[in-house]
């Protein structure tokens, strides 16, 4: 199993630790402050007090096991360069690195950062596309020209099988997952819904109002589809 | 509250079990006119509204449900959940 070390246990690095442990991945969580540290003892697999800055406690630590180590040590770009320069030399396989800015992220790349991150950026820009198209949840870069998108059916392909709607002849877009709303009774008589994916559905499968799309394709032919 | 507007809200419940959820918003819009009073009405249009991504509509409604009955716990997740989003 994959084993993570998360660096810097400030409001990035304890979501990352505390996400990746309820995947069930082992967690080391590290930072210098102790209340940080006591905070995730039973979140993750180990919490270590230490000063990352110290090579040689990275090194006595094991450090280098590690398939993947994030750091995450806020607005001391100093301590990041340090600690990533340090984790590659030890010949850590992936380093991920969080910066705050484009001249950060910049540096922390010639240091040998294998992964930048710049969440409040891409988190802005993410909420930024989903206020400009409500209907578009989510779009993942496969390549510079291919994309994955998950989108609210158009309401003119409802009720309709996904061999009728022929979107792979005339638009060039895969179906790959339908993400839909399976309603149910409670208990007490009212009404609610369970998410259910259908993964690679067929061409019999029919749509429902309300169903969200997950397509795969070329970005200008995602992008006729949004427009529908 | 009405007979005709309980009929309704059980006739919306038939409409979203049976994924028809435009049909569950226009017998709720009916039941609407009768009484503004009943929290189940504005859950159930929370929840058609929400099964067809109409996400402001949905959070409206499910606050409009618990503004009737500030301890609807079903209301107030799909809230919660809608607002995290």
């Amino acid at each position: 199993m994959k084993q993570f070390a998360v660096i810097g246990l400030g409001r990035f690095g304890s979501s990352i630790a505390r996400a990746l442990s309820e995947m069930n991945f082992e967690v080391l969580a590290i930072d210098k402050d102790e209340s940080l540290v006591n905070a995730m003892e039973g979140v993750v697999s180990q919490a270590v007090v230490l000063d990352a800055t110290d090579a040689k406690s990275l090194i006595e630590l094991g450090i280098k096991e590690f398939d993947t180590v994030i750091v995450s040590m806020g607005e001391t770009i100093e301590d990041s360069i340090m600690i990533t320069l340090t984790l590659k030399e030890l010949g850590v396989k992936q380093v991920i690195v969080k910066a705050q800015n484009d001249l950060h992220s910049r540096i922390l790349k010639k240091v040998g950062a294998d992964r930048i991150t710049l969440p409040e950026r891409e988190m802005a820009e993410k909420l930024a596309q989903g206020l400009a198209s409500p209907k578009i949840f989510d779009f993942i870069e496969v390549s510079e020209t291919h994309g994955i998108v998950e989108m609210v059916l158009p309401k003119k392909f409802a009720n309709k099988t996904l061999s009728e709607l022929k979107l792979r002849d005339k638009y060039q877009v895969s179906v790959i997952a339908i993400k839909r709303k399976l309603p149910y009774s409670k208990p007490d008589g009212s009404t609610d819904f369970k998410e259910e994916v259908i993964i690679g559905p067929g061409g019999a499968d029919e749509t429902i109002s309300g169903d969200v799309l997950i397509l795969l394709g070329r970005n200008e032919d995602i992008d006729k589809i949004k427009k529908l | 509250m009405s007979e005709e507007q309980q009929d309704l809200i059980e006739l919306s419940d038939f409409y979203i079990l049976s994924q028809r959820y435009e049909e569950a918003i226009k017998v709720l819009k009916r039941a609407e006119k009768i009484s503004k009073a009943n929290p189940r009405l504005y859950y159930n249009l929370g929840i058609a509204y929400e099964a067809l991504n109409e996400v402001s509509e949905a959070r409206e409604s499910f606050r409009l449900a618990l503004k009737l009955n500030p301890d609807f716990a079903s209301a107030q997740e799909h809230l919660d959940k809608l607002i995290g989003e």
